[in-house]
């Protein structure tokens, strides 16, 4: 049977042809507009998921990591004093105009945590250039290599102004970028320097609990314990963020769209031209029926053709979809699909194809055997 | 000889719309095993559906077709598809071979169809191809064949599950003179092995290869021949 639908898909070469573009493009746009709300959810994220913390303490109204409230510095000595806080780390994030020698300029969010264990942003993972050393130095901030072009070509070792004071590019990171804003990460002296934050505030604490401990029940105990403020497992923080910024964006409607779009199209492209190249050999399944094939039969070679089709299908698109990961990637729009998107996108080529099948199904399980008699 | 397939008073009327075509009124016959039956009439006097009855493609409206002592009468659409896989070789006018396969595998297919295993499908292939003398042409695709030789492959395909009826409409009526000779000296050799072959056709010069002959006129049955010019 392998053999026959093989032959039948081969036979017709332009409706078959047809069959795997229809296929190729709509999962080509599926897995881009995966892949570009990946990218902007990540980014949206980033901030939560470039520190190393057990919990994020942040001002009790706050639901978006990118626009963090105002702390008390006071409220740093009350959360080391609750049990199973090992250590906490006070988090400065401010705002700023980068001014660059070219005439650029460029907003940007400061985020300074202390030196040396720089908790957001600076991982060794994430940094291709430059020293944390270089960072203790006056007006030493980091960068990230993709943001160089809205940065006027700032590379390590670029001098320019942050709300006209001196600073220089002493690390640079790549992959680390923000959603709407662009990260320069410091530390937290000159975050506060840069942007005039007095000693008695702070943006956030990022919280170690003590080690055996069990980071929910810290948490529960702070949001108990402390007034004004509200501690986050970094995971929720970060769903919190990605929910509020979708939700007030659009961008999770108008992609969501887009995908719904390419899946209703391509079901229609493809199952009216499976329609159609039945319809194209409709003398063959009549033959078939005539000679006493069962519709069980004829349904099988059919969805066979469908299931050989999704997987010709799928393989050229998603040799497309990484080709264009690729590309992006190298614009600084970094992503990847995990495993199970992967899956994801087969099965959806699997229900687009055996779906559209259905049309032509449904005709040729209609036909009558007598068919075969009438020319 | 026996009889394989009967025709019981057996009428078929077809609904269009309001209207109701009587395309075969109370009709008898019998098939016989070792003879070629020519089902002889003029355009639209029922013989194609006379065969159809016969091939199980068509319930009657009235009446019984019984097929090797079983009538068709209450057997679900996939049964009578059993019937015509096992007991049934059809042989068409237009040939209908299947476009995108080749000679072999069109023959291969009913055998793939009873789930014959592979070994064995080939060998009956291969023998098939031989007894209609299209071995050379076992790779080639139907288009690529003359009508004549497309339809010694349909009758080898007809013939490979060896089923003790064959059903031919028209089968040399795309044909010029000598296929049609080689193509009804097959379906004779065939009836001569034991087989029984019923032919539809309006050609009278078809008359010396019958054993028997049965008229069909207006979608009536009659074993005497009709004063009328076909
Ligand atoms: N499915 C159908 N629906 C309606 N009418 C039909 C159907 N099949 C056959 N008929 C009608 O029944 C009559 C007999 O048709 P049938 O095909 O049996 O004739 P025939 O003798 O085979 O003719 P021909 O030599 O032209 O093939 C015709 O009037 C035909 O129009
Ligand atoms: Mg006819």
């Amino acid at each position: 049977m392998l053999k026959y639908a093989w032959q039948f898909m081969k036979y017709d070469k332009a409706k078959s042809l047809g069959i795997v573009i229809g296929i190729v493009i709509s999962i080509f746009l599926i897995g881009q507009q995966t892949g570009i709300f990946l990218f902007l959810t990540n980014a949206m994220k980033a901030l939560v998921t470039n520190s190393q913390a057990d919990l994020w303490v942040v001002d009790s109204k706050t639901i978006n990591a990118n626009a963090l409230g105002k702390l008390d510095i006071r409220k740093l000595k009350e959360l080391e004093s609750i049990p199973g806080v090992a250590r906490a780390f006070p988090v400065v994030v401010s705002g700023g105009t980068a001014r660059f020698d070219d005439g650029t300029t460029a907003g940007i969010q400061l985020i300074g945590t202390d030196a040396p264990s720089f908790r957001v942003g600076l991982s060794s993972k994430k940094i291709i250039g430059g020293s944390l050393e270089a960072m203790l130095e006056d007006g030493a901030v980091s960068a990230d290599y993709f943001d160089r072009n809205s940065l006027g070509g700032a590379k390590l070792g670029t001098s320019f102004e942050i709300n006209g004071k001196k600073a220089f590019i002493a690390v640079q990171t790549s992959g680390v970028r923000g959603f709407g804003g662009i990260f320069m990460f410091t530390t937290i002296e000159k975050a506060r320097y840069f942007g005039n934050i007095p000693n008695t505030n702070m943006s956030a604490v990022l919280i170690d609990v003590v080690p055996g401990t069990d980071p929910r029940a810290v948490k529960d105990l702070i949001n108990k314990t402390l007034f004004g403020v509200r501690a986050w497992s970094s995971k929720d923080f970060a769903a919190s963020t990605v929910t509020f910024l979708l939700g007030n964006s659009g961008i999770g409607f108008s992609i969501g769209s887009l995908i719904v779009f390419a899946l209703i199209a391509g079901f229609f492209i493809i199952g009216l031209t499976m329609y159609s190249a039945a319809l194209d050999r409709i003398r063959d399944y009549g033959t078939l029926k005539g000679i006493g094939a069962s519709n069980g039969y004829i349904i099988r070679l059919i969805l066979l053709q469908a299931f050989l089709f999704s997987l010709v299908g799928f393989v050229l698109g998603y040799a497309f979809i990484e080709l264009f990961r690729w590309g992006v990637g190298k614009a600084g729009t970094v992503f990847s699909y995990s495993p199970a998107i992967i899956a994801t996108f087969f099965l959806i080529t699997l229900i687009i194809s055996l779906g559209g099948a259905a049309f032509a199904i449904r005709r040729i399980v209609s036909l009558e055997p007598a068919s075969v008699f009438r020319g | 000889m026996a009889v394989i397939a009967q025709v019981i008073n057996a009428s078929k009327e077809f609904k269009s719309g309001d209207s109701v075509i009587v395309a075969l009124k109370p009709s008898s016959m019998d098939l016989e095993t070792g003879k070629v039956t020519l089902i002889l009439g003029p355009s639209g006097s029922g013989k194609t559906t006379l065969l159809s009855l016969i091939g199980c493609v068509i319930y009657p409206t009235s009446g019984e077709v019984i097929i090797d002592g079983v009538s068709t009468r209450d057997l679900s659409a996939n049964k009578m598809a059993k019937i015509r896989l096992n007991k049934i070789g059809f042989v068409f006018q237009q040939f209908n071979l299947l476009a995108p396969l080749s000679a072999e595998q069109n023959i291969m297919l009913p055998l793939t169809l009873l789930g014959v295993p592979d070994g064995e499908a080939r060998e009956r292939v291969k023998t098939a191809l031989q007894k209609v003398n299209m071995s050379h042409r076992a790779k080639s695709l139907p288009k690529m064949l003359s009508g004549g030789e497309q339809q010694r492959i349909a009758i080898a395909r007809a013939l490979v599950t060896d089923p003790p009826i064959m059903l031919c409409d028209e089968p040399t009526a795309s044909l010029d003179t000598n296929s049609a000779h080689v193509v009804m000296e097959e379906l004779k050799l065939l009836a001569a092995e034991g087989k029984a072959v019923a032919i539809v056709t309006h050609d009278m010069r078809l008359k010396p290869y019958a054993d028997e002959i049965v008229y069909v006129e207006g979608g009536q049955i009659s074993k005497t021949e009709i004063n009328q010019p076909i």
